[in-house]
């Protein structure tokens, strides 16, 4: 910008950013650092309140800067010792043998479809391939399914379930994650292809109809109550199988398996949209001449979508699958009305569909423990921090390659 | 991909659109049939009637708003919500404006914070915020719901905003420059007129995340009845014995059904601000 400098140009972009940044420190950074000085200690039910003679807590403990600190029989709480502690005690379980010999074992099972996408990438940069790509991904699907079947993943995995609740909730929503997405891919692209079909008539209407469930994810809880009533013993899809066929269902909701299902289908039901709305967006940014260049060399509809339309779609669909993830893993009000993480298998031990936020949710109403909720909340905050991190140098990436 | 499809591909097409518009459509569809019906239950024993109204009546409508605290629950959302949407748009735009117009040290680290902050999820800021509000004596209070939103809603709302400043063309700043303009004349008189769109967006999502939220605001207002807002009044709706089905889809009728009729006008808007929204979730 013309004609300022020096510490006038200082001062006006300090006013601008003023309001901002206070607000933030305010209202986002304090919480986010006091978070952290909780999670050091054994905060909770038992000891709630701080000791204000202590040097830390009389600077960062608004009970005490605010001059009225508060009276009660319980003791104080303290740094824990040591002041890992919460840390370790919720990751502990992760690094024993059986736990680390587990993900590895798990890992291992994952290399035939890590490789299948590495080859895949070496073909791409040939000129001619000499297998196609699907035949690759084939090979790595079956080896995997071969491998998995071979070391036992299910038995694998529930030893990963069994080393301590943070990890098992943590796996859950992961497998949770692996399961919405190549779904929500599917039906997503489905949709977009449809939609994008240029001899169809009144999609427009189609398109606006189709999107209502994301609008209705603006208001997830009082929507999924529906869907939840759909799914109750006395339900509508029960009162519509005794009616029809003559039987009742179970209670889906209450059922493990069902209850998996159930989520998923919610789950799919809300996103689907988001990946139509961005994969059209995709599609109508494909050159039509490719495709004709194609239909002159013979190809099929289905060599068209594998070797025109998914290449070209990637930049698109990539960032789309990573956000998707990410809010996937931090689903909450959905699980809350469907199952509350329910059905569960004992007391104390989370439920079936009990997710990250779910379970971080229910822990901090239930157990009160402050202090183990504040660790919870930054090793979460780091791994989201990384993820969120990852997906943007990955839309970039995607970006700067195809534009 | 070219080719006219054959008749038959139209048709499973159409038939495969049809379906997935019926299973968008019903439960909303369904929720709007429940509230009409007499008595307790959503269902009905009546096959035709889960799909046609074969009865209508008002009654869940009136008993809802009359003999529930729901009007008290509308307006209490309704203050969270404008609230928390003028503030971080009020306190955020300056903010944008600069994150997006000028070059300064510092700026990236602002940006990545943004980012760090953006992937705090609300429920995890739960612990730091009930205590803080404790200390400051809101806890129970719309003003500290406010409050606790903006945690979110703030950083939010100017990462969104110095997205739209970034689309904005530079140029008829620079040529309000040259015509003697400083750097704040440019910003009210030229950027902030131009944003105007923008900024309506940006509230209407702050609006909307108010609107919707409920984890926060059923932990931070527990109590009174009164005071709660209007998701989790309907949740306990839901929650209690002898479920006022009926009561419970007029409910949630009239919640749902303004959304999605705002969400549905501006979708285009929409769209781009939640792929962008897609980050914090």
């Amino acid at each position: 910008m013309i004609g300022w400098s020096g510490r006038r140009k200082t001062l006006t972009i300090l006013l601008f950013i003023a309001p901002t940044l206070l607000g933030i420190a305010v209202f986002s950074l304090y919480p986010l650092i006091l978070n952290i000085f909780i999670s050091l200690t054994d905060r909770g039910k038992f000891h709630p309140n701080p000791d204000c003679t202590h040097a830390v807590w009389k600077i960062v403990e608004p009970t005490c800067w605010l001059g009225r600190p508060p009276q009660g029989l319980a003791s104080p709480f303290t740094f824990r010792d040591p002041v890992w502690k919460n840390y370790s005690e919720l990751l502990g379980g992760l690094f024993t043998k059986e736990s680390l010999l587990a993900l590895l074992f798990i890992f291992i099972a994952l290399l035939p479809i890590l490789a299948a996408w590495q080859v895949n990438r070496r073909l791409d940069r040939q000129i001619t391939r000499p297998i196609s790509s699907g035949v690759v991904w084939l090979i790595g699907l079956v080896g995997t399914l071969l491998l998995g079947w071979l070391i036992n993943v299910p038995d694998q995995y529930q030893v990963l379930l069994d080393s301590g609740d943070f990890i098992m909730v943590n796996a859950r929503t992961i497998l949770y994650v692996l399961i919405c997405m190549p779904l929500l891919f599917v039906i997503g692209l489905a949709m977009a292809l449809i939609l994008n079909n240029r001899f169809l008539r009144g999609l427009t209407f189609f398109r606006v109809a189709l999107i209502v469930p994301w609008a209705a994810s603006t208001v997830a809880i009082m929507m999924t109550l529906v869907w939840q009533f759909f799914f109750r013993e006395q339900g509508t899809i029960n009162q519509l199988l005794r009616a029809i066929a003559g039987f009742m269902g179970p209670a889906y909701l209450t059922k493990t398996g069902w209850a998996w299902f159930v989520v998923v289908l919610v789950q799919v039901w809300y996103t689907y949209p988001f990946f139509m709305v961005t994969l059209l967006g995709g599609l109508q940014g494909i050159p039509l001449e490719l495709y004709e260049a194609a239909e002159v060399d013979g190809a099929s509809w289905w060599k068209q979508l594998l070797n025109i339309t998914l290449p070209l779609l990637r930049p698109v669909a990539l960032p789309v699958i990573v956000l998707s993830s990410l809010t996937t893993y931090k689903i909450d009000s959905i699980i809350w009305a469907l199952t509350q993480g329910g059905p569960t298998a004992g007391a104390g031990k989370p439920g079936a569909t009990e997710f990250v936020m779910v379970h971080a949710y229910k822990q901090i109403f239930q157990t009160q423990a402050f202090g183990r909720m504040g660790a919870f909340a930054v090793i979460l905050f780091i791994a989201l921090f990384g993820a969120t991190l990852y997906s943007l140098r990955i839309t970039r990436i995607t970006k700067g390659a195809y534009e | 991909m070219n080719r006219p499809p054959s008749p038959g591909a139209k048709i499973v097409m159409y038939a495969i659109l049809a379906i997935m518009c019926l299973l968008a459509l019903y439960p909303i569809w369904f929720a709007i049939l429940a509230s009409g019906r007499a008595g307790d239950r959503l269902y009905t024993f009546n096959l035709a009637g889960m799909f046609i109204p074969t009865e209508w009546t008002w009654q869940n409508y009136r008993a809802l708003l009359f003999d529930t605290a729901f009007l008290s629950w509308i307006k209490n959302s309704l203050i969270v919500a404008t609230a928390t949407s003028i503030a971080s748009v009020f306190l955020g735009t300056t903010g944008a404006f600069a994150f997006s117009r000028f070059k300064f040290r510092g700026r990236e680290a602002g940006l990545i914070l943004f980012l760090a902050i953006q992937a705090f999820p609300g429920i995890l800021a739960l612990v730091p915020i009930a205590q803080i509000l404790s200390a400051l004596g809101l806890y129970r209070r719309l003003e500290g719901l406010v409050m606790a939103y903006m945690a979110g809603q703030l950083v939010f709302a100017t990462w969104m905003l110095k997205g739209f400043f970034d689309t904005i063309p530079i140029d008829l700043e620079e040529a309000g420059m040259i015509d003697g303009c400083g750097p704040i004349q440019s910003f009210v008189h030229i950027a902030l007129p131009l944003a105007r769109p923008a900024l309506a967006i940006t509230a209407l999502f702050g609006f909307m995340a108010g609107w919707g939220e409920f984890f926060l605001a059923n932990i931070l207002i527990p109590a009174p009845d009164a005071r709660k807002t209007v998701m989790v009044g309907m949740y306990q709706i839901a929650g209690t014995i002898n479920i006022p089905w009926g009561q419970f889809a007029a409910g949630a009728v009239m919640v749902i059904i303004p959304i999605l009729v705002v969400f549905l006008w501006l979708q285009r808007y929409l769209e781009a601000g939640l792929t962008v929204g897609g980050v914090k979730g």
